[in-house]
């Protein structure tokens, strides 16, 4: 691909990027409004209840929540494009300015999970390979069988028990201990979620990367190699890896909204102060406006990590 | 080029031949590279070049024993845990919706075998009652996604290239989103929840990746004579879909409908758990967790650890047995 084609290319994956941005837009507006009950009480908190109804119909006035759903909708994309996305009903604050907050605490926490699961994954995978069908692969993939199976909340609660309740050595849940905002205790909060995060996805893309290996253990190279006299570790290594890795690299680009998922529940549990206790606030408490911004920047992530899979897909495989 | 790839198949899945053929089949990643046109003719880029063991009999026999080992212990856990549920649970049903305020946080003991939780409702009886609700959603959830697949996958499959690229870009967008997150939104959006609603939610968001796997097999089968006889003799799209396809497609959607089960119950638990799902007076595995944030505070273990041992037992028991399905039914990747 080169010149005018490579344009063509990345001009038609944008186009679709819009497209499907717009779609989830759409779709989450809507799906948002059916709700019952209203924003005005995560607004107004319990004054909701006792307003009269020409009170109300000012309130939704003023939270630009009048008119019939599609009125709102245009009305919502016309300020988005301008970059106004509103305010949050329930912090009271300008949605970027709640995001832009928390995002940050996120972005550690998924961002390490990610890496650690990345090439924690390569190496069990590996040493799987070497030791295929003995006792430590068998073991090893029985381990993450089991690790994989059970929901994570569950591990995060367990681990939450068994390390700050029973033996009180690391912290239950938030970032950080208010007051004290040093590096060692912001590492000392991201332990527990962060052994949640990476327990629950590292062994399925190590048995992923395990299983590509075996299968380029069979191809007709291997065979060539190793009448050549070369080891196994060095075959293994250099030569399997090799093409292993662009098949690896694509799959952990679609699997980023996995982790992404994983992280949000991992987060609510531990009341981290993230991105995924904000979702789960603003569906629960229909704030919509923050919960549009949240669902675009989800579906925004996700839509360019499918396109960035693609992209690797189109041009090594 | 193994004989077992060009036919799309699992090398798993050639078990009972003994060799493996190879083929060269021209240069596909020349042709795919440079768009270069490849001259030869069919026979000559479809030739025998070489022939060996397979690979799968290589395996050492106790590895390919256990390759297609029936998972038998977790089907008799698995077996226990539903027969516990459907035929005692119901008995069990006045034991554990009462409350003993006196005896809340009751560590195990002879009387309340499993200790009671923060309302003083026995957990050993609201193991197995509430198991029940938490496998209902679980079936419920997998036919509703299993039919939206089937449905879907199938039209956008015979459908023409323009409609059958518009579902595949709205499954696509549907996949993209972390299936949790968008059950939180459905959730949200559904308000009062009850076990047909929580179900229905599970089941609308796990649809995608099986629609994907229907229409890709659909594709394959629709230019098949016997589709094509059936739609000149005039059969109607659930005829052929029910006689011709379905049967056809069955096994490849088989492991994913058995894994939907195990999501669906593990989503289950987590929207109970983050308060969203069933609410406390609906008893089941997930709503029992929802009081783990008291337990946690009180130090009381057996809140947290048995209803989630129970849940993570059978979750586990489900993928033994989805795997075992999975290595069975050799054309699934």
């Amino acid at each position: 691909m080169k010149g005018k084609k490579c344009i063509f290319y990345i001009g038609r994956k944008l186009l679709s990027i819009l497209v499907s941005l717009w779609l989830l837009s759409f779709a989450v507006f809507f799906v948002a409004r059916l709700a019952p009950g209203g924003p005005l009480v995560s607004y107004y908190g319990e004054r909701a209840e006792r307003m009269t109804a020409e009170e109300r119909e000012m309130a939704r006035e003023r939270l630009l929540l009048t008119g019939s759903p599609v009125k709102q909708y245009v009305r919502w994309m016309k300020n988005a494009l301008r970059g106004d996305f509103g305010i949050s009903f329930k912090y009271k604050r300008s949605v970027p300015e709640v995001i832009a907050e928390r995002l940050g605490n996120t972005l550690v926490l998924g961002g390490c999970g990610f890496v650690l699961i990345f090439g924690l994954a390569v190496l069990i995978g590996m040493l799987c390979a070497f030791f295929a069908n003995s006792r430590t692969d068998r073991f090893l993939c029985r381990l993450g069988t089991i690790l994989s199976a059970v929901p994570e909340f569950w591990v995060a609660l367990v681990l939450i028990l068994i390390f700050a309740v029973k033996l009180r050595v690391l912290p239950a849940s938030g970032a950080y201990t208010i007051g004290i905002e040093s590096f060692a205790d912001r590492v000392r909060h991201l332990i527990l979620p962060l052994t949640v995060v990476v327990s629950g996805h590292l062994w399925y893309y190590a048995y992923m990367v395990h299983n590509m290996l075996l299968d380029e253990m069979t191809k007709d190279y291997v065979l060539l190699a190793k009448s050549k006299g070369l080891g196994i570790n060095r075959i293994l290594f250099c030569h399997c890896m090799r093409n292993v890795l662009p098949g690896y690299l694509s799959i952990m680009a679609v699997s980023v909204p996995h982790i992404l998922g994983g992280t949000y529940i991992v987060e609510n549990v531990f009341s981290y102060p993230g991105i995924g206790t904000l979702c789960y606030e603003s569906a629960r408490y229909q704030d919509y406006n923050l919960l549009m911004v949240l669902a675009m920047l989800t579906g925004a992530v996700v839509i360019v990590c499918n396109l960035f899979a693609q992209m690797i897909t189109d041009s090594f495989l | 080029m193994r004989l077992s790839e060009c036919i799309g198949m699992d090398p798993a899945a050639v078990w009972g031949t003994d060799f493996c053929v190879y083929f060269y089949l021209g240069d596909f990643t020349e042709r795919k590279r440079g768009g270069r046109k490849v001259s030869e003719s069919e026979d000559a880029r479809f030739r025998v070049v070489g022939i060996r063991k397979a690979p799968i009999l290589q395996m050492k026999p106790e590895a390919a024993v256990r390759h297609r080992r029936i998972p038998l212990f977790s089907m008799a856990v698995l077996g226990m845990i539903l027969f516990g549920c459907l035929f005692f649970g119901p008995f069990l049903e006045e034991k554990a919706v009462y409350m003993e305020l006196g005896q809340a946080f009751a560590a195990p003991d002879f009387r309340f075998w499993f200790g009671t939780d923060t309302m003083g409702r026995d957990i050993f009886s609201m193991i197995w009652y509430g198991g029940r609700i938490s496998l209902v959603i679980g079936f419920l959830a997998t036919l509703i996604s299993t039919g939206i697949a089937v449905v879907l996958g199938t039209v956008s499959g015979l459908a023409p290239g323009w409609m059958d690229a518009v579902l595949m870009r709205f499954t696509e967008t549907f996949l993209s989103i972390p299936g949790l997150l968008l059950t939180v939104f459905f959730q949200a959006a559904c308000g009062k929840t009850t076990v047909v609603s929580l179900s229905f939610v599970i089941g609308l968001a796990g649809w995608p990746a099986m629609a994907k796997v229907v229409r890709a097999r659909v594709r394959q089968l629709k230019g098949c004579e016997f589709v094509i006889a059936s739609k000149c003799m005039g059969g109607g799209f659930f005829h052929i879909l029910r006689q011709h396809l379905a049967p056809n497609f069955f096994s490849s959607i088989l492991f994913m409908m058995v894994m939907n089960i195990r999501s669906a119950i593990a989503a289950e638990s987590t929207l109970s758990f983050m308060g969203i799902g069933l609410p406390l007076e609906i008893i089941s595995w997930g709503s029992m967790l929802s009081l783990s944030g008291q337990a946690l505070l009180s130090g009381a273990w057996w809140m947290i650890v048995i209803p989630g041992g129970f849940l993570a037992a059978t979750l586990l028991c489900v993928t033994e047995i989805a795997d075992a399905v999975r290595r069975r039914g050799g054309e699934m990747r």
